[in-house]
């Protein structure tokens, strides 16, 4: 799958640090964390809970994103530590983030399949919950470059610079994404 | 087609593009505090420990204490090493005195513990001063003895007299 080769093509955090001024100052956060500085933290999780809560949606029921996001900041604050690159802050939390969807399909799948109640939470928006489906029916890079883009309003630099991709890969994964997506709402109405 | 709109929103307007952020704006991530865990207070949890600490080793120290005050007094044990066979140097004269042609009774004197303690060279003077207060006391002892032996006969003489 091509698309999943796109996702591989990831930058160094000194391509993305040319690319905007993102990874500094998360660096500048990283070391504050680990010095002790809760509050942090919080800039951490402020910068990058929109990241967070998009992968989320691109592979997750939209009642389990909130709680996910959560639990996801939680266990990046306690596994801080961990982080080798401190400008890479980004791409790792991404990487737990993606992780941690694919713990939930597995678990949902040994328990029970996301029934309809689960599923009902989503038709309220159901103009926007209509697209959403049809987003997490393309591949996978393409729907999270999508959702980052169009639900979470992150401009393509951005979202290389965090999710540590190319600036060249998000570019063909939205131009791409788009044009399916095209085609997928060419059956709905009103688009 | 122009797609710098979808890549950094700049240039012309994709009007389909804003119609989608439009409606997929509503699922737009809302901010949330995080509610990061509490630091854990370790100090009490380490004050509780050692006050329990503390009160065992109070506890010990009195148990200790009690049992020695109530327990009845021993003697300090010492351990006495098997004296060796060597025997003192007597000189002609004693050992002549020692061994009398009176069947006087063989004890068989076993050497106390305390002067095995002793160095060799004191060991040596006190057996010395045994043997001579040895001597002496058999010297007495047969002067009395002979005192009785010679007393003795007249009272018989005098009972058979008497009978």
């Amino acid at each position: 799958m091509y698309a999943t080769a796109d996702m591989l093509l990831t930058s160094t955090p000194a391509h993305a640090a040319e690319q905007t001024q993102e990874p500094a100052i998360e660096v500048v956060l990283v070391r504050a964390v680990l010095q002790g500085d809760r509050e942090g933290f919080s800039g951490l999780y402020d910068r990058y809970a929109p990241l967070v809560h998009g992968i989320l949606l691109a592979r997750v029921p939209r009642a389990e994103v909130d709680d996910l996001v959560q639990d996801i900041f939680l266990h990046a604050f306690k596994k801080l530590h961990t982080l080798r690159d401190e400008a890479a802050f980004g791409p790792w939390i991404a990487m737990i983030a993606r992780n941690r969807a694919v713990d939930f399909h597995r678990r949902s799948k040994e328990t029970v399949e996301i029934n309809d109640d689960l599923r009902g939470s989503e038709q309220h928006d159901s103009r926007a919950a209509e697209i959403l489906e049809l987003i997490r029916s393309l591949p996978e890079a393409y729907r999270e470059t999508l959702v980052l883009r169009l639900v979470e309003g992150m401009t393509g630099p951005e979202i290389a610079a965090r999710t540590g991709l190319t600036a060249a890969s998000v570019r063909v994964n939205l131009h791409r994404g788009m044009k399916l997506l095209r085609e997928q709402l060419g059956y709905m109405e009103g688009l | 087609m122009n797609d710098d709109y979808l890549w950094d929103k700049s240039g012309e307007p994709d009007p389909q593009i804003q119609q989608l952020e439009q409606i997929l704006g509503t699922l737009r991530y809302q901010p949330k505090p995080l509610a990061l865990p509490q630091r854990r207070n370790y100090f009490p949890l380490l004050a509780i420990a050692a006050s329990l600490l503390l009160a065992l080793l109070a506890g010990g120290i009195w148990l200790r204490v009690r049992s020695r005050n109530e327990a009845p007094p021993q003697q300090a044990r010492v351990e006495t090493p098997t004296p060796k066979p060597t025997e003192a140097p007597k000189p002609p004269e004693l050992r002549s005195a020692l061994n009398p042609p009176l069947s006087a009774p063989k004890r068989i004197h076993k050497p106390r513990s305390a002067s095995s303690v002793l160095p060799a060279r004191e060991r040596e003077e006190a057996l010395m001063a045994k043997q001579q207060l040895m001597l002496a006391l058999r010297l007495t002892t047969e002067k009395l003895h002979l005192v009785h032996t010679r007393t003795q006969p007249n009272q018989i003489k005098n009972q058979h007299r008497v009978g």
